[in-house]
Formats: structure tokens, sequence, C-alpha cells
């Protein structure tokens, strides 16, 4: 058994976040998360580090809160984002007055803006839509969250906080009425765990009302899901916006080697068994396409979504700290917090972390906006054309992943999931999304004794399933081809099929 | 060209056909220098890698490539962008302008070849990134461009580009191509011309390479308009002709492009079109023929092989699947010896299993790499049809 | 000049016709814009996937699918003319249509096949036999352990004086003095188990003199195992393959894809590749088209739709809402039925061209991977386009 203070339920960037926090200010805890790092909401989405532009003109003080983290994320996580500023583009039919308020907007919320000609703007990126009338720069920026929350594990395990990925929260233990700990169960052995603690904090995103439920609350929720495609290449070197209200499909962000363009928003129940559908893909070709018109017959690798975990408006109780996100009491020794984006995690994880100490009656302040993230010197980084210097010993060619990485992190982290590689590596994210190095990097694992060779076949159709969920709806053209020959591969070569 | 390696799907079909990367470990192979590469550098620094110039642009890849991809091209654009940034090393600026030292070697021509067996001259050569350990091409003082056979008139009427090889290292040949058209009833003339550039595209200097492509261009283009065909014998002058000069001398680069025949494939033509007939004499000999990657890369059935259907008694072994890894200024480098020997040694075995009497090559650069290693006689296809013709 | 036949496509189904074409007398080009698939496969001719005889189980197979309507006989008279011609071209093959053989996959799943080169012939492990594994320090795609943790009485040796990727160490298996030291070393290593396993890396050509050596050196026998890509026994079977037309007189057009194609009254008169230069034209009497699926690029598939490349023939998609099923290991895949319909005779229905014939993995309903039917099928097919295109020639 497990004895802590706090017990950490989720393990997005608001869950790590708030693990780092705990950790930097000295209480003890444990974090449970029952796949790996974001892999809800915050491994779902564009990846952007809001400067806030998006939200000021109709919600200025979210946009506040943007900018301010923006500026504090680049600081302490500079491996993790890249400085590719943004820009809104206002095409024929943005209007001018929109234009107005939104530059007003930044200055009041204190958004830095620059206001580009059309042909400025298409100096800086040539390929976007060419009847462009103007765009404003903002200071958007591309962030990896996997990073992001895996820096943020390790800064709390470095300091003795317990972190439990694949282990799924099965009962939360009450004794009088009060929440005293869980019991979770390890997703690959089956065994179970029990952890105690003194206060629980439910940090499950969409999951969140099912936990909530789990303690005898609930929290009312409305879940959106957004779908995003990821097309083969860097079409932009910096994030594209719509100078025009946020709407569906208007932001495109280059990450790494890809792009990423989304999103759509459809009311669902469920956060798991989520499907994309052609309709979606549809409207976000067409709305890119608007933006940079090669987006219609660029190839798309990969399509991918996520639930937005959104409060039901004017919920019971209140604290409410930001029309962003609120911070529940429920009164049973647990804590739910819900609602955020991304690049506000770190707020979010500060306020929560604040609330807990206020309820141990600590005085310890947050020191995680000034602290850097630990560990950053081992990433690589950018630019990118950096990685072409040596190419020696490559297991993924795509996205030019080397044996060394790979053997590190299953060393590290002890994985039996290809998916914690991919994460920590981004292997098989490429064109051919793990079509050879899926292959070898089981290869690894098991000759590492990781996996035994039963196992590891096992774990390969694993990822090869999960893999084809996110391809499925969009292939067609090179994909399909892509598809084929890795078919060829898994079901003729090395005889997989059923 | 960016949109080309949008198609690659990794299937390595090109990786399993570079004959570089089947030898040389540090060579990463074309798909990752290519297409797995450009994914990289599309980001705003502009950084490419030493080991790109390790490419021979022999373009099989691009040949075997099944979905239209070009590694070679993204390679040649990659190795171009190098140079540009981190500036041209002392060979690359000698091939570059080997058409300057392939005049100055052959006006001094005993005195230049005497002096490339010297050792101390093997030493400078040595220190600048050649090989001293094979011999440097021979020079002659008659190119074909000083001593130029007075043209007759005939059925057709032709250019011929010879190219910097066989206008100063072997213009006896050369002139033998031109009799040989003349004596088939070709009028055939040598206009003034330059290199072809291939040799400046290949060490990194394309406003070089373009500026004789315009040279060339306007002289020859003039010469089409006159009612000349345009003939070349060395491959890999016929490669520039047509896929470069287009882009780098505009219209008349074009017009160059739409009117260059390969020797072999001209008289075909001819005698297509019933204008000439080849009269063949009793010779019976076992040749192997290693075909060069730049005719391999026409993508068509090899000219000169086809002369010889008509013409039987001569049995000839064409080889095509193996870069003789000399590939121009390439073979001639230190840091390539390695690749280019053990690329040879696989050539050269291949060519020698049919125990031929003669071993052919329509490319110079090909006959130099042959020829250091076996004692078999080396030569132009043209001697043997010259041999094998009444 | 004008052939008598061209052929599209450079893979299994357009080699062997073109060979068969050109062998009987006729002038033959063979027009391909790239090498193909088979140069990157296991090097293995599936018939069908089945448990037990293959050629009868044809008859089980969809009414529609490819070998039904080729038959029983001419299944079996395609894979004879394929083993003679493989013995004839210097690279023999071995099996029997009415049984399949055992190889091993890399990831050491059996695998069931109908022919194997004579490198793979000894694979076929029905009684326990130990083996022992050969492998090459740092080699890139070949894991041993998948066999040693499998088979709990094999034992792996690690060979260090060699390359890293398939295609090196296959190339320094061409190499005397490197053959030399490798039976030396194994030659040392005293092998006590049944059989020797390694994957596929035993020279570019055929293996059998290595293998013979190494079989000499340690009384053992040895079979290669079939790797990912670059894959050394596909490269083999599709080098000789084309070796063997070009032996046999059939032109090759190699490296472009077809730009357009002019007809003359519902008859294809030529094919024109645009290139720098001069266009080739190339003309013909009739014509093949075996250009593949999707992964070859004999079709290719749009948002709502399917092209075939080269003369844009309808393409017939199957009823199915889903082009593919939710399982990735479900071969089934619907898209597995997109392809030309065609008659009796190969020519395709819906087209008025009438001196076209199609063969190989573009036909409608061949569902290779659901029957795992892929080079005998292009195999059968491709010659029976081949004899069809004699007939309307004649």
């Amino acid at each position: 058994m497990i004895k802590t203070d706090v017990i950490i339920i989720g393990g997005g960037a608001t869950g790590t976040g708030i693990a780092r926090d705990l950790a930097l200010r000295g209480i003890g805890h444990c974090l449970l998360e029952k796949k790996d790092f974001a892999a809800g909401a915050t491994g779902a989405c564009h990846g952007l580090l809001h400067s806030g532009g998006r939200y000021a003109v109709n919600d200025p003080e979210a946009a506040q809160e943007c900018i301010s983290e923006n500026q504090i994320l680049r600081k302490i996580g500079k491996k993790c984002v890249e400085f590719t500023e943004g820009l809104f583009l206002r095409l024929p039919g943005d209007t001018v007055e929109y234009r107005d308020k939104f530059l007003e907007s930044c200055y009041s919320t204190g958004i830095s803006t620059e206001l580009y000609s059309a042909s400025r703007t298409l100096e800086l990126v040539p390929n976007l839509n060419p009847a462009l009338l103007e765009a404003v720069k903002v200071p958007d920026c591309s962030i990896d969250p996997f990073r992001l929350c895996m820096l943020n594990a390790e800064s709390s395990e470095s300091r003795g906080g317990t972190i439990l990925i694949h282990h799924k929260v099965i009962e939360i233990i009450k004794e009088k009425g009060v929440c005293v700990g869980v019991k979770a169960e390890d997703q690959f052995s089956g065994e179970m765990k029990e952890i105690r603690a003194k206060v629980i904090i439910n940090a499950s995103g969409a999951w969140g009302s099912q936990v909530a439920r789990m303690s005898g609350s609930d929290v009312p929720m409305s879940l959106s899901k957004g779908s995003l495609v990821i097309a083969n290449h860097r079409l932009t070197n910096m994030v594209i916006n719509r100078l025009r209200p946020a709407s569906n499909g208007d932001i495109i962000v280059p990450n790494e080697t890809v792009s990423l363009a989304g999103t759509t928003s459809i009311h669902v129940q469920d956060p798991d068994n989520l499907s994309i559908s052609h309709e979606e893909i549809g409207l976000i070709s067409r709305e890119a396409s608007q933006m940079i018109p090669e987006f219609d017959s660029v190839r798309l690798i990969r399509s991918y979504t996520g639930v937005r975990p959104l409060l039901k408006g004017g919920s019971g109780d209140d604290r409410a700290i930001s029309r962003g996100f609120k911070i529940i009491d429920h009164k049973n020794g647990m804590f739910s917090i819900m609602g955020g984006k991304l690049t506000t995690y770190r707020l979010m994880a500060e306020k929560m972390t604040d609330r807990i100490m206020e309820h141990f009656g600590i005085n310890e302040p947050c020191t995680t906006a000034e602290k850097p993230l630990e560990g950053q010197d081992d990433l690589s980084g950018y630019p990118l054309s950096k990685r072409l210097k040596k190419l020696d010993d490559i297991i993924c060619e795509c996205e030019l992943v080397s044996r060394k990485e790979v053997e590190r992190v299953i060393d590290k982290v002890g994985t039996k999931f290809i998916g914690d590689i991919q994460h920590r590596t981004r292997l098989g994210m490429g064109p051919c999304q793990g079509g050879f190095c899926t292959y070898r990097a089981l290869g690894l694992m098991q000759e590492k004794g990781k996996v035994t060779s039963d196992e590891s076949i096992r774990v390969l159709k694993e990822f090869l399933n999960r893999r084809y969920r996110g391809i499925r709806p969009v292939l067609w053209g090179d994909q399909m081809r892509e598809e084929q020959l890795v078919e060829g591969i898994y079901l003729g070569i090395l005889g997989l099929a059923e | 060209m960016k949109a080309t390696y949008e198609h690659c799907i990794r299937c390595t079909i090109c990786v399993e056909n570079c004959p570089v990367f089947k030898v040389n470990p540090d060579y990463p192979g074309p798909k990752q220098a290519g297409p797995d590469a450009m994914r990289f550098r599309i980001h705003s620094e502009d950084k490419v890698d030493k080991w790109i110039s390790l490419c021979t642009q022999c373009r099989r890849c691009e040949q075997v490539c099944p979905y239209d991809v070009k590694p070679a091209s993204l390679i040649l654009e990659s190795q171009i962008a190098y140079v540009k940034k981190n500036g041209a090393v002392p060979t690359q600026v000698m091939f570059s302008n080997f058409h300057f030292i392939s005049h100055l070697a052959s006006f001094f021509a005993p005195v230049a070849n005497f002096a490339t067996s010297l050792g101390i001259v093997k030493k400078m050569m040595k220190l600048i990134g050649l090989r001293d350990d094979i011999p440097f091409p021979k020079f002659s003082f008659n190119t074909m461009q000083r001593k130029k056979i007075k043209p007759v008139k005939g059925i057709r009427k032709a250019a011929f580009f010879h190219g910097c090889y066989l206008n100063a290292n072997a213009p006896d040949t050369g002139r033998n191509i031109v009799k040989l058209m003349q004596d088939l009833g070709v009028e055939i003339i040598v206009p003034e011309q330059v290199c072809c550039g291939l040799p400046a595209l290949g060490n990194g200097n394309e406003k070089k390479a373009s500026s004789f492509a315009r040279k060339n261009a306007a002289v020859f283009a003039e010469k089409v308009a006159e009612g000349y065909d345009i003939l070349y014998s060395c491959t890999s002058c016929g490669h520039s002709l047509i896929h470069s000069f287009p882009e780098q001398a505009g219209t008349q680069g074009k017009i160059v492009a739409d009117n260059s025949w390969n020797i072999y494939e001209y008289l075909e033509k001819l005698i297509e079109e019933e204008q000439i007939t080849l009269r063949q004499q009793d010779v019976k000999k076992t040749i192997s023929y290693h075909v060069p990657c730049h005719l391999k890369g026409t993508g068509k059935p090899y000219p000169f092989l086809n002369l010889f259907k008509t013409l039987p008694g001569i049995e000839i072994h064409a080889i095509d699947d193996n870069c003789c890894g000399f590939s121009g200024s390439y073979g001639f480098k230190k840091k390539n010896r390695d690749t280019t020997d053990k690329l040879g040694r696989i050539a050269v075995n291949a060519l020698l299993e049919p125990q031929p009497e003669v071993i052919i090559s329509d490319c110079g650069a090909c006959r130099m790499q042959i020829e250091n290693f076996t004692d078999v006689q080396v030569c132009d296809p043209v001697e043997i049809l010259r041999e094998s013709l009444k | 000049m004008k052939y008598d036949i061209v052929i599209i496509g450079g893979g299994m189904a357009g080699l062997v016709s073109s060979i068969y074409l050109s062998k009987k007398g006729y002038k033959t080009a063979l027009v391909s814009k790239g090498d193909p698939i088979c140069c990157i496969s296991s090097g293995c001719i599936d018939l069908l996937k089945t448990d037990d005889n293959p050629l009868e189980n044809i008859g089980n197979l969809p009414e529609v699918h490819p070998y039904r309507r080729a038959g029983k006989e001419n299944v079996k008279k395609s894979f004879v003319y394929f083993k003679e011609m493989m013995e004839e071209a210097g690279l023999p093959y071995y099996g029997e249509e009415e049984t399949n053989r055992t190889i091993f996959s890399p990831i050491a799943k059996k695998r069931e096949t109908a022919l194997v080169p004579m490198s793979m012939k000894e694979a076929d492990i029905r009684n326990g036999e130990s083996l022992h594994i050969i492998s090459f320090k740092g080699i890139k795609d070949f894991f041993p352990g998948y066999f040693t943790d499998k088979f709990s009485n094999s034992k792996c040796s690690v060979y260090n004086d060699a390359g890293k990727t398939t295609i090196s160490i296959a190339t320094q298996f061409d190499n005397s003095d490197f053959r030399e030291r490798f039976f030396n070393w194994i030659g040392d290593l005293n092998i006590s188990e049944d059989k020797i396993a390694v994957p596929a890396i035993l020279g570019t050509k055929n293996p059998e003199y290595i293998m013979a050596e190494i079989e000499s050196r340690t009384g053992k026998k040895i079979f290669e195992i079939p790797t990912l890509p670059p894959s050394i026994p596909g490269l083999r079977l599709f080098r000789t393959m084309k070796a063997h037309a070009v032996k046999h007189g059939v032109d090759l057009f190699w490296g472009d894809a077809i730009s357009e194609y002019k007809e003359d009254k519902n008859r294809i008169s030529s094919l024109i590749i645009n290139k720098p230069g001069r266009p080739t034209i190339i003309e013909g009497k009739s014509f093949i088209l075996a250009t593949g699926s999707f992964v070859s690029g004999g079709l290719f598939a749009e948002k709502t739709d399917v092209r075939e490349t080269v003369f844009n023939l309808p393409v017939s998609i199957p009823e199915e809402e889903e082009r593919l099923n939710s399982n990735f290991f479900n071969p089934g895949h619907p898209i597995g039925k997109a392809g030309i319909r065609t008659f009796e005779n190969y020519k395709p229905k819906d087209s008025k061209l009438e001196n076209l014939f199609i063969a190989g993995s573009i036909l409608e309903n061949s569902q290779i991977m659901k029957y795992q039917c892929g080079h005998g099928l292009a195999l059968v097919t491709g010659l029976e386009a081949a004899v069809n295109c004699e007939e309307y020639l004649k």
C-alpha cells in the first residue's frame, strides 16, 4: 500500500502540472493515469501555445491568462516550445470591424501585435492564399504537450513523487463519508494497488464526472469532441489563424515535421469510443484550404480526436477562479479541477495547489512560473535540420529517431507499450506511421527482455490497430498506397493476418 | 520539386538499388538523403550535411522508384545548397572549372602528362583532396577543337557535341566517331563548344553550369535553325543536354534538348528511315558492354545493341546492373576511394564473367575506371562498330 | 518500332507474360515506371491460403475471383510453367500446387506458401528440429530473439564482421574473400543443432553455392528467413525474371510513367512517354495492362472514387460503404475487391478498347491479402492474358 498526502487522478497537462507544483512545494503525492501521459484532451489538441488572440474579443479575461502563461511557458519550457509566432489572416469576407476590435482587444489585454500587408505576409509564409488582404502577427507558438507532461512528471519523481501511468482507478475508498484513498489496477500486470492519501484531486478531464461519481459526487460536464488532421509536411512555419470570430477548422499549427489542422466541435456523451466522420475531415480540409490552398491536395497522414472537458454552465459550487476553469470542492476529501486549456495548465495547477495548501494550512508559495522545467537538456531541439547531422543507427527513418534514444526510453520507462516510446521520441509519427519502426522498436524491447516474443506480437498488433484507427478516415491517395504497403509487410511478410 | 517527396511511401526500392548504400555504411541511402531529409529541411534554417556529397548522382533511384519521387534531384538540390552555404573545397573548384583545366593541360600536353605522373605533383594532388593512386587521364595537344576533320556533304547534317573527355583526352576516338558518321553519309561538323556543365553541377556550382549551358545552347540552337541535328556520344553530356539545358538555357536550351541524339540512336533512326544501310564484315568477338548509368537512365532499349541485332557474329553481353563507381569527378576524390574501388571491383567482376575479349562503354569515366581493374582491352563502342562494318 | 505486344507493368504478371510471348516469337516490349512490388516481397509464390490442398480449394473461392475463371487446370499449368522458367533462368523454385509448405516470418511465425526459392526449401520444419540461428552484429531488421524465445531448443551465434543492412551484407556475400572468412567462422562454430537459419542475406544472386559450402563445412542444412524490405529474395526473384526477359528478346522501357496514349477506332495504337527531349513513342498491335493495385500505382484512390492510372478505365468499386474494415488485421478489406472488370478473355468489360488485356492484381475481386494469393494470381492471370492476347494476334 502506498501512503501519501495527495492523490492526483489524471496524467494530462493539469494532473502532471499539479504533481510538479506539489513537488516543488514539498508535498508528497501520487499521480494515477490509466493510459500514458496526455491520453486525453492534452494529447489530442492543436499543440498550440495560445497568445490569447483567439479569445481577445469575446473573453478578455481568458485572453489575459493566455498571454501571461504564454510568456511564462516560453521561459520555463524552452525545449517544449517552438517559437513560431502566429498570424491571423484576414481573407475576403472577413470584416475590417472585427480586425479593429481584434487589435484593440489585444492591446488592452497585453498581447503584442503587428499588422502586416498582404505582400509582407506572403513573404513570411509563401503558400498562403494569395487573395489574403492582410494579417496580424501575434506571439502564438507551437508546443509539445507530451514533452510538457513528461517533464512535469520527471520533476515530481525527482523530488519523491510517485507517478503511476497505465494504472486505472477502479474504486475510491471512503471511510465515514470521506475519501481516503483509491484502488488502482496495473493495466499490464493486472495487479491491484491501494493508495491512501489525505486528499484526492480529480484532474481527469473528460472523465471528470465518471471519477467524481466514484466518490459519490458529480461534476456536470458537457463533452465536446474535436478532431484534427495531420498533414505530411510543414506547410507553414508560423501558426495560422483566421481573423474572424472563432469557428471550426480555422487553425493550422506547424509541429515538428508535420502540420496540424482543425478543429471541430461535436457534442458527445462518451469520452471513450470516439470516431471521426468523413464530414469532419471534409470540414477541416475546406477551412484549411481557405488559408493555405495547397491543403486541399496535401497528403494527410493521420487524423485524431479528443474530448474537451467543458463544464456545464453555472455549476453549484463556486470558487470560480476564472471562466476558463473551475475548482470544485466536493467537501468529501476530493476536489475536481475542470475545464481550462493547455496554454493555462500551469496556472490551473497553481490555483489548485494553492487550494490544497490552504486545505492543509501550509504557507508555501508557488515557484513553477520561475523555475525552468528540469530534464530539458536531454531532449533534441530545433532547428529540425540539426538532426540530419548524424544518421547512424536510425530506428524510425521518417522522424530520425535513433536506436540510442529508443533504448534510453525503454530502459528508463521500462515500458511494454509502443505508444510510450512514440510519445517520447516521435517514433512512428511520420508519413509511414510506424510502418517499419514499430517492428524495430518491438525487436529492441524483446532484445532487452522487456517482452517475450508472444507478448511483443500482441503489443505490435495493439499498436497497429490503434494507429490504423487514426489513419482510416484519411485513407486516399498516397496514404492508401502507404497502407497497402504496410499491410503487405505486416500481414504478408510478418504473417500476422487473422 | 518539393511536392515529389510527398509521394514517398518508404518502400525502400530506391535503397535496394543504390550503389553507394550497398558498399558505404556512412551513406544513409537515397530515401533518407532525399524524401526523408526534405521534411526536416523545410525549416527556415537551411542546413545540409556533409554526407550529402556521397551520392554519385547515378540516378538509379529515380529510375526504379514506382511513385515519381526524384531522390537524386532532391539530393542534388541539397548538394548545391551545401556548397552555397559552406563554400567549395579545392576539388570542387577544380572540377567545376574542368573545361579550363582541360584546355590548359592539352595546350601543354606532353609536359602536363609527364607532370601528373611525378611524385611531387601526386603529393600536391593528395593535398588538395585528389587520389594519387590512380592514373590521371592523359591529355592530347590535338584536341577535337584544334584538329578537325573536313565535313563532307551527306544525306543529313549533324553537329557533334563531343564533351571535354573526347575533346582533350580521347580526341582520336572522337575523330573516329566523326569519320564513321561521315562514311555512313552524314555531313558532320564540330562547332565551337565548351563543357556541358555536368562536372560544375555535380560539384555544387549551378551558376557555372548554367553559363556553360547558355554558351553551348547559343551555338547549337543556331545550328539547329540551319538544319543540323545534334549528336552526342558521351552519355553524361547527353544527359546534360537533354535534362539540364532546358532549365539552364531557356528556349535555346530546349531547342538543344529536343534535337539531341545519341549517335547510335541516330543511326537507328536513319536505318529505320532507310536512309542508310549497314553492311557488315565477318567479325567474331565476345564483348562485355558496361552500360553507363546515364545511358540506362534514358529508360529505353540501348541503341548500340539494337544496331547489332542486325549484325550477327558479335556476341555482346550488356551489363547494366552496376554503377562503375567512378561517376565523373567523384572517383578522383580521395575521400571516395573506398566506395569507388568497391563498386569498381563489383562492376568489373561482372563484366569479366562472360570472358570477353573486349570491354566497351560509351562513357569515358567508366572506361578509365574499368581499366584500373583489368588488363582486358577497354574501348569506346564506336571502335567495334567501325571494325564490323565494311 | 512497332511491337506485336506492349506490356505495361514490370511486375510478376508483366514479366511472366512478356517472357512467354517473346519466347513464342512475338516482338514484345515491357514498359514500367519503376521497379515492382515483387522486388521487396518475400520471394515466395503464394497460391492460396489454406490448411489443405490449395489447388482443390480454388473451387471454394467466390465465383468472381480470377482464379475461378482460370480454373484448376490452368492454375496448375501456370505454376509448372513458372517453375520451368525459373529453372532455366537460374533461380529454381520448389513446391507443389497441392500442398502448401512452411517458411518462417521474421518474427518466428510460421507462414504457408506454395513455391519457395531453393534457399527456403529447408524451412519446412515439421518434426521439432532444433535450430541454430545465425545473426549479424547490429543488423537492422532481424531480431534472433524472436526465434530463441519461441524455440527453446535453439541457439544463436552472431557474426561480428559484416554490414548492418540486408543489402550491404548480401553485397559482401558476393565477394569471395568475405565468403571464405564467413565459411571459416561458421565451420568453427561446431553447430550441433539440426538446422541452421539465417536472415535472407546470402548474396544477391542464387545462393546455391554459398549454401552448399556452408552445408559441407557444418554438415547441417541451412535455410533463409525472409526480411522486411529491402528484401533480398524478392530482389533475386525480380532481377532473375527481368534478366530472363531481356535474354529472350523483350525490349525494356523502364523508369517513366506513360503520359498519354493514342487510339484509332477503339484500338490502342501507341503509348507516349513525355520526357525531356523527345517523347518516347511505343507502338503496338496489342497491349496488356498489368500495373497492379494501389501500392504499385495501377489504381489510385481519390477521396471518393478510384481511378485507373494509365487508360482511365472505369474501376469497379465494392458496394460496401466503408472501404476498409475497422480491424487492421482482418485482411478482407472491401477495397481489396476494387479493380477492372473483364470478360472471359481478359479484355476490359467497361471499355471499347479491343486490343487491351488485363492481368494481375488490378483485376477486380482479386482480394490478395484475404486469400493470400499475390504472386500466384499475378502469374496465373499474366499467362492467361498472354494466351488470350496471342489468340487475338493470330
